[in-house]
């Protein structure tokens, strides 16, 4: 009775410890080297901006002709939080380290008029915008407008 | 690439001095993989002070105020005494190619593009960005009302490795900062090699290894899990081995790498606090918790200076945001709802049975030896559950978006205990010279 327990636990530990190292074992990494990563690189590398693929190369170009310490409002077709413009303005923040990129847009989906007024600069990006201001840069369908004040 | 590299192989030489300083007895895996931890912990602190100083970030300032520390380093290590070697070696095995085929595959995920996560350049990257480009600890970037999405409460441990790699390189690049999250992931793997290695046959400490290799490493590339799981996993499984041997050595080992995972993410310092309430209950009914507490002395050490800095800096923390107590009291009604969706969400679950199945097969014996590692993973839970009750967000995006990376912080001393448990009762502690003779904490 007492070798037929032991022997019961001595196969169910087997068991349990035979699957702790299947269930770790990652077949997807194993395979990584043997495959053609080309595809997952190209997509990897889109993987942020699939959106708008272009806007990355618009906010280089705005960077190109801002200054640090420059307050840039960014304006996207997207303008509700969820919809896009959480990631253009963090997106933004990025590429534009050293300026200060102000939202126009809340969480709550509230507007922000005031960061208008307080900004250099307006970043707008893949819209035609009607404010009084001159442009700086055009480019990447996007522009970079310096405001009238 | 070749910077990175650089920068990572620096990090390592860097932390010898200060892992012999710590443990003179370290060899091996253990010293190699304790070294490149130290390596980017001290850093992490290097590039801290000397901010605080307002000594802008060189590479020059940064590499003076490093020699300074592993000359110290090396002087203290020089005069610690050696004993001789209690561990027993960690000798190679032919799994271990299969290990290292898992982490060259990892080191290709991880590298396949310039680092691609929402959190990297919305949180992580953003903050190393802005402080390299500004010389030091931006406070005005942090404090700025427009920028508590970057999470400014969040310690800098992470950021600060990123621009020491941006210093080496010369300037800031995304493209190859994959690979310190590889070198974090083999860091640990080093360690638990290291201290399997005490405990259980060649053949178990690389079916361990291996078994760990993807757990090891995070998915989440660019963000600061891939620090926390490796500086975190070797501070408990340190105190694990320093509460069985009572070993001077592991207890500093544990004590440090738990003040440097404090310092990357706040689950980091709710780690640094479960230990505590771990170390104390197993050590309680022998009246040793307070000569142990004592031990843990290090760990708040290196996590209070960015707790008084952004305590000084007010900087918010979002959990906290609000009236946190109320939201815990208004959600306990539904805590059985809430819990039932972390199971249904839970990643990875046939894995989490395969350990549950393990604790409940495991003898009664190895499970009472164990008892320390679980009751972290347990307390850790616990702070999990309480940290959704009295989420600000809304809950299920809450879930959702961070579930799957808190159970992976926790997944490799759980692991490493319950496989130990198991590999050793097969072995009936034939061969492990410690299995039985402590059996006790």
């Amino acid at each position: 009775m007492t070798i037929a327990r032991v022997t019961v636990r001595r196969a169910l530990t087997i068991l349990c410890l035979a699957a702790i190292v299947a269930m770790c074992v990652e077949a997807r990494l194993l395979q990584l080297p043997f495959v053609d990563r080309t595809p997952y690189a190209r997509a990897m590398a889109i993987y942020p901006d699939r959106q708008w693929p272009g806007y990355p190369r618009f906010l280089v170009g705005v960077r190109e002709h801002t200054r640090p310490g420059d307050t840039i409002a960014v304006v996207v077709p997207a303008m509700g939080w969820d919809d896009g413009y959480s990631y253009a303005y963090y997106r933004a923040s990025y590429f534009l380290t050293g300026r200060e990129v102000l939202p126009l847009a809340t969480p709550e989906n509230g507007r922000i008029p005031q960061n208008l007024r307080a900004a250099n600069y307006v970043a707008a990006f893949g819209v035609t915008l009607r404010v009084p201001a001159g442009v700086v840069w055009q480019g990447e369908r996007g522009a970079l407008l310096r405001l009238r004040k | 690439m070749t910077s990175t590299l650089i920068a990572i192989l620096s990090l390592t030489a860097f932390g010898i001095p200060i892992t012999l300083a710590v443990d003179r007895n370290a060899r091996g895996p253990l010293l190699i993989g304790s070294a490149f931890l130290y390596g980017s912990g001290t850093m992490f602190f290097v590039l801290l002070a000397t901010s605080i100083l307002h000594i802008r970030w060189s590479l020059i300032s940064v590499a003076i105020v490093a020699l300074l520390i592993f000359c110290a380093a090396a002087i203290i290590a020089r005069r610690q005494p050696t004993t001789d070697n209690r561990q027993r070696a960690a000798s190679a095995h032919a799994i271990d190619l299969i290990t290292l085929l898992t982490i060259t595959g990892y080191a290709l995920y991880a590298t396949l593009a310039p680092l691609w996560e929402w959190d990297f350049w919305a949180i992580w990257g953003l903050k190393a960005k802005t402080f390299l480009e500004s010389g030091g600890i931006d406070w005005r970037f942090l404090e700025s009302r427009w920028n508590t999405f970057a999470h400014p409460d969040y310690p800098l441990l992470v950021p600060l490795n990123f621009d020491f790699i941006a210093l080496v390189n010369g300037g800031w690049s995304d493209r190859w900062l994959g690979l310190l999250f590889v070198a974090w992931g083999i860091a640990l793997l080093l360690i638990v090699r290291g201290l399997a290695a005490r405990e259980t046959t060649s053949f178990f400490a690389a079916l361990l290894t291996l078994t760990l290799a993807a757990v090891a490493v995070s998915r989440y590339v660019g963000l600061a899990e891939g620090a926390l799981i490796a500086f975190g996993g070797a501070g408990v499984l340190f105190i694990r081995s320093a509460l069985l041997d009572d070993d001077a050595a592991c207890w500093r080992n544990g004590a440090l790498m738990l003040g440097f995972a404090a310092n990357c993410k706040n689950e980091g310092f709710a780690l640094l606090v479960a230990v505590t309430i771990a170390v104390v209950t197993v050590s309680w009914s022998r009246g040793l918790e307070v000569l142990r507490l004592r031990r843990l002395w290090l760990a708040y050490a290196l996590a209070a200076p960015w707790l008084i800095l952004r305590a000084a800096h007010t900087l918010p923390t979002d959990i906290a945001g609000g009236s946190a107590f109320s939201r815990l009291l208004a959600r306990l009604p539904y805590a059985h709802q809430i819990l039932a969706f972390l199971a249904a969400r839970l990643y990875e679950p046939w894995f989490w049975m395969a350990i549950l199945a393990g604790i409940l097969i495991a003898p009664a014996a190895a499970r009472w030896r164990e008892r320390f590692v679980f009751l972290v993973t347990a307390i850790q839970l616990l702070f999990y559950v309480a940290a959704y009750l009295s989420t600000p967000h809304n809950l299920r995006w809450h879930v959702l978006t961070s579930w799957s990376r808190l159970t992976g912080q926790i997944a490799v001393p759980i692991t490493v205990a319950v496989f130990l448990m198991l590999a050793n009762s097969l072995r009936r502690g034939q061969d492990a010279p410690h299995a039985e003779a402590r059996s006790d904490q």
